[in-house]
């Protein structure tokens, strides 16, 4: 009862408050006067996510958690869903790089002007400043960066012969594995990570999913996934495929699954693309199952950049991590974008960097001692420079539909085909950008 | 003999093979809720936790202290009872008129009924949700409570109506000769004859809104009214990549007790009332 | 319930005049009204809606780009393929979810009824998988295959232990129906047990006495004297399974083409927003359940009112 009590409550407070308006406004907003900001975050970091909530609350409002689903769909989903309601409670958001433009062009997102507007971007990589700016105007602030390394057994690289102070391609990295008996770990389930990697691999052949200069166009941007770069990124997944390399569960990997066959109780380990948190997954996992068996082991953890889809062209890395939205309907604006500022801090970045594992996107927080602890320093300058030449996905309020519609025709991994994959995919995405397919 | 003796065997067999395919796989979710979070993570194949991956209670109390999932099961019980209360009201009502009067709207109602019960309930949760979020109700209690009702009705009123088919109405009158007032006669005679069939109804519409999903991932968007089903297939534990598949069984688990109970308590009751319409055809 | 004790302190004997018969008539809509409301409430009202709403172009996230576009919605739907995968994938999962539901639950019923020892042993056990939330059972089913930690594989003998069953098409609708049949099979079973019950004995003794092998007496006097309890459970049982996504849900998330017709409307509605077209395909949902409705009664010649007593 406790839930629909408060519901009525607060109807029937809004009536009193309606009411009263006139003599009494300063005690309408709460229980005690003192407003709580929602704040929906994402599961991963919570402990932390907490803590900043907590140390960003002050004397005018508390922040109050609230925990969204896994996956970064449904997160969406439960997000959309609530500001389409017009849901007044929705204060302060964990947003996915990729809800950013559609949440902005709905009008859902309060934007952030002049002197907050430049606190936002205030010494933040190139990378994260471009997902939060929309129309020119900036519509979140980054609280963390993510992206991709490619994490590998030293001892598994040497074996094969493969010299990893040399950038590495895809080809080189299945190939080291096969030979070795070991495996590649990607994300290849039928969700957001397995267009991350298509659109880093093709990026990184030079290429795009939807031309750039027309991106921000919505349902007009032009598809140039049909490129000789789309076709690059599907031999690689053919030849992953086709390979002694590819773990049993490829086609429902994700980011947790191929984590446990990097020290394997047997055999040689693997090489794997994945997130900035994996570091400080396995540092805690030593001498436990799934993890190295000692410390020894750990050192065995070796990581670069990530691979490349054509020899000699520079990847791209894959970027991600989370922006700070205000909801359009809140109830307290400038509360909420000082809140979003206070979460997105040098200091709270710090925190999620140390705790967590997760990458500033202020760029003197990773010259900071607490860093300079608790990462090596060679991982340190690899982050930042991922994050810095990293390739976006593309920027388009329709990105949601755009990935469904890769992953419908990607999917799964065995059935991908350089010489038909690419082209099927651009006119189902143009079918699906014009309304005229189901998704 | 021999022909007896072999039946009787077969017919054990067969009892035994009953009993292992409806509780094997409730056996299997209750051992994974045994195995340690990094057993399933690292992954711990076979039916039993095995060398070191159990995990004792410890998924349970972690189930318990998550006030996600707490604060579902509230909603669930809550919701569900508030829904099943109203929705026996208004069926034991209309399943009357059913069973002992006659009108003419009679085939209408059991049309409706009838339709309502083979409705696809998801081409519904887009314009409900529409509808919710005009109406504020979007992600509260009462948001599922409405279309619980609604969809709930259909069984109780052919449950009710059956069994009110079966009550002999003329013994009121018969107490009313013998001296009862009206009243006395309806509560003595008529409402110790409806009551198991009433409540019957109220254990089916309880399971039937126990079980919801669709409209409990459509309607909701937070914990205030998530209930058990869509917040199991929201649950996250510590590892935000891999489904924490223990910990899901421990909720899972939790979420089969009260029925395992309505079924303990009550299966000769839940027989007579999913039988009831199909028995006396 | 003083409305009941009122009508019923009637005096019984009194003529049918018409004069009662309306007054019946009236307490009669008094009583229903509030039930049928609430069922067109929640259903013919948004129904109404969803037909007004798949006339348009309208995304949720794009609100001021609402277009008029006539039947265009449902052409689109229509001549899409995945439209009509997703249809046959639906129609597959009910026509052999609802074979092995009543072969196996006939067996169930046989032995149950059969049965003079450990009746409530049985009857508990049967009603767990029904009442059971079909999450739980997507859950659990989805869990057993699983190939890290399941069991299944460790099971079925010269199984490949790293057989991943959500990996390819058949395999992950076959993990998708166990569970819809493990569920559903005991209601199935229960509805037949009743309809045994209906089979006259002294037919049975009869058949008997005539020499009729057990073959013959289930052909000849079982079967055609449980016809309607069997069509209503087929009907009632197919038309479920024609709405699956629960299990869909949480298993495959719709991978490996395993979506049914509900998940691609729900995916449309819901994560897409697509509240134009989304609508379109909540129509065609509604209509296609009418369509196997219709078709199922049709096809064996179901008497509802036989069965559920009008």
């Amino acid at each position: 009862m406790r839930r629909t009590g408060a519901a009525l409550r607060r109807t029937l407070g809004a009536a009193a408050c309606a009411t009263l308006a006139v003599s009494f406004l300063a005690a309408c907003g709460g229980d005690s006067g003192k407003p709580t900001l929602n704040w929906y975050i994402n599961p991963d970091g919570q402990e932390t996510l907490t803590q900043l909530a907590e140390d960003c609350s002050t004397d005018d409002y508390d922040i109050a958690i609230q925990l969204l689903p896994a996956s970064a769909t449904d997160q969406r989903t439960q997000l959309a869903r609530r500001l389409a309601a017009g849901d007044s409670s929705t204060d302060l958001m964990s947003l996915d790089p990729v809800f950013v433009p559609e949440f902005a062009n709905a009008d859902w997102l309060l934007t952030f002007e002049d002197d907050l507007a430049d606190q936002a971007l205030d010494d933040v990589l190139d990378g994260p400043a471009d997902i939060v700016q929309w129309n020119d105007q900036v519509v979140a602030v980054p609280q963390w960066a993510n992206t991709q390394v490619l994490w590998y057994r030293k001892s598994l690289a040497e074996a094969a012969g493969l010299d990893m102070s040399q950038p590495v391609t895809w080809d080189q990295v299945i190939d080291a594995a096969a030979d070795q008996g070991g495996t590649v770990g990607v994300q290849a389930n039928r969700y957001e990570a397995y267009v991350v990697w298509i659109n880093a691999m093709i990026q990184g052949a030079g290429g795009n999913i939807l031309d750039p200069d027309t991106v921000e166009d919505g349902r007009d941007a032009k598809v140039t996934i049909d490129s000789q770069a789309g076709k690059d990124a599907a031999a690689v997944i053919q030849k992953l495929v086709d390979s002694g390399a590819a773990q049993p569960d490829l086609s429902t990997s994700n980011e947790g699954t191929s984590l446990g066959r990097m020290f394997p109780s047997e055999g040689p380990g693997s090489f794997m693309v994945n997130w900035t948190f994996v570091y400080s997954n396995y540092k805690g996992l030593i001498g436990q199952p799934g993890g190295p068996a000692d410390d020894e082991a750990f050192e065995d953890l070796g990581w670069v950049r990530y691979p490349q889809t054509v020899e000699g062209e520079d990847s791209k890395p894959p970027i991600g991590g989370i922006e700070i939205g205000v909801g359009a309907f809140t109830e307290h604006p400038d509360f909420a974008r000082e809140a979003a500022l206070c979460v997105a801090s040098p200091e709270a970045q710090t925190a999620l960097a140390v705790n967590d594992g997760f990458a500033p996107t202020r760029e003197s927080v990773y010259d900071s001692p607490e860093l300079a602890e608790a990462f090596p320093a060679d991982l340190l300058e690899l982050l930042r420079d991922s994050i810095d030449e990293a390739g976006p996905r593309p920027k388009s309020a329709f990105y949601s539909q755009i990935s469904n519609a890769i992953q419908s025709r990607w999917h799964p991994p065995s059935s991908v085909n350089p010489d038909t994959t690419p082209e099927r995919s651009a006119a189902f995405l143009k079918a699906v950008l014009r309304g005229e397919a189901l998704l | 003999m021999r022909n007896d003796t072999l039946s009787r065997i077969g017919t054990a067999l067969g009892l035994a093979l009953i009993v292992i395919w409806c509780l094997l796989p409730v056996a299997w979710i209750v051992s994974l809720s045994f195995k340690s979070q990094e057993a399933v993570t690292n992954g711990s194949p076979g039916f039993f936790p095995s060398g070191g991956g159990g995990a004792g209670w410890q998924n349970y109390v972690d189930v318990v202290k998550d006030d996600q999932f707490r604060q579902a099961i509230f909603n669930s019980i809550g919701i569900c009872l508030i829904a099943t209360a109203l929705s026996v009201v208004i069926a034991t009502l209309t399943a009357y008129a059913v069973a002992r009067l006659e009108f003419k709207g009679k085939k209408f109602v059991l049309t409706t009924a009838l339709v309502i019960a083979m409705f696809p309930v998801v081409s519904l949760v887009g314009p409900l949700f529409d509808m919710w979020r005009t109406f504020g109700i979007y992600d509260t209690w009462a948001g599922l409570i409405i279309p619980y009702m609604s969809f709930t009705l259909p069984l109780a009123i052919w449950t009710l109506s059956a069994f009110f088919r079966e009550i002999p109405w003329e013994m009121e009158q018969a107490a009313q000769v013998d001296g009862a007032t009206a009243w006395q006669a309806f509560r003595r005679v008529i409402v110790p004859l409806a009551a198991p069939g009433v409540f019957t109804a109220a254990i089916l519409t309880f399971f039937f809104a126990w079980n919801d999903f669709v409209f409990g991932i459509s309607l909701t968007s937070t914990e205030r009214a998530r209930p058990i089903p869509a917040a199991l297939s929201f649950f996250v534990g510590d590892d935000p990549f891999n489904r924490p598949a223990s910990l899901l069984a421990a909720g899972a688990v939790v979420a089969t007790v009260p029925i395992v109970l309505l079924v303990l308590f009550f299966q000769r009751k839940i027989v007579a009332g999913l039988t009831a319409g199909a028995v006396k055809g | 319930m003083t409305t009941t004790a009122e009508t019923s302190t009637k005096p019984r004997r009194e003529a049918r005049t018409s004069d009662k018969s309306r007054a019946e008539n009236r307490l009669a809509i008094k009583l229903v009204a509030p039930a049928i409301a609430l069922m067109l409430l929640v259903t013919a009202f948004p129904m109404l809606r969803a037909l007004y709403l798949s006339m348009f172009d309208y995304t949720l996230t794009a609100p001021d780009d609402r277009t008029f576009v006539g039947f265009q919605n449902y052409l689109t739907a229509l001549s899409d393929q995945l439209f009509w995968r997703d249809t046959a994938n639906t129609v597959f999962i009910m026509v052999v979810t609802v074979f092995f539901e009543l072969v196996i639950g006939f067996a169930f019923a046989m032995v149950m009824h059969k049965l003079i020892f450990a009746r409530g042993l049985v009857r508990t056990s049967i009603l767990i998988p029904y009442g059971i939330i079909t999450v739980v059972s997507g859950f659990a089913w989805q869990f057993a295959f699983s190939n890290t930690n399941g069991f299944v594989n460790n099971w079925i003998p010269f199984m490949n232990t790293d057989f991943n069953w959500f990996g390819d098409y058949w395999s992950a609708m076959a993990a998708i129906m166990v569970s819809e049949i493990w569920k559903t099979t005991p209601f199935m079973a229960l509805l037949l047990l009743a309809g045994l019950a209906q089979v006259p004995e002294d037919m049975l003794e009869a058949a008997k006495v005539d020499g009729a092998s057990w073959w013959q007496r289930l052909w000849r006097v079982i079967l055609p004297n449980m016809r309607a309890a069997i069509m209503v459970a087929v009907l009632f049982r197919a038309l479920d399974a024609y709405r699956i996504f629960d299990n869909i849900f949480v298993m495959t998330n719709g991978a490996q083409g395993t979506e049914s017709i509900s998940f691609l409307t729900y995916r449309q509605v819901i994560e897409q927003f697509q509240l134009g077209i989304g609508s379109a395909l909540s129509v065609l949902l509604f209509l296609s359940v009418l369509v196997v409705a219709f078709g199922i009664v049709k096809l064996f010649r179901v008497d509802l009112s036989a069965a559920r007593q009008g």
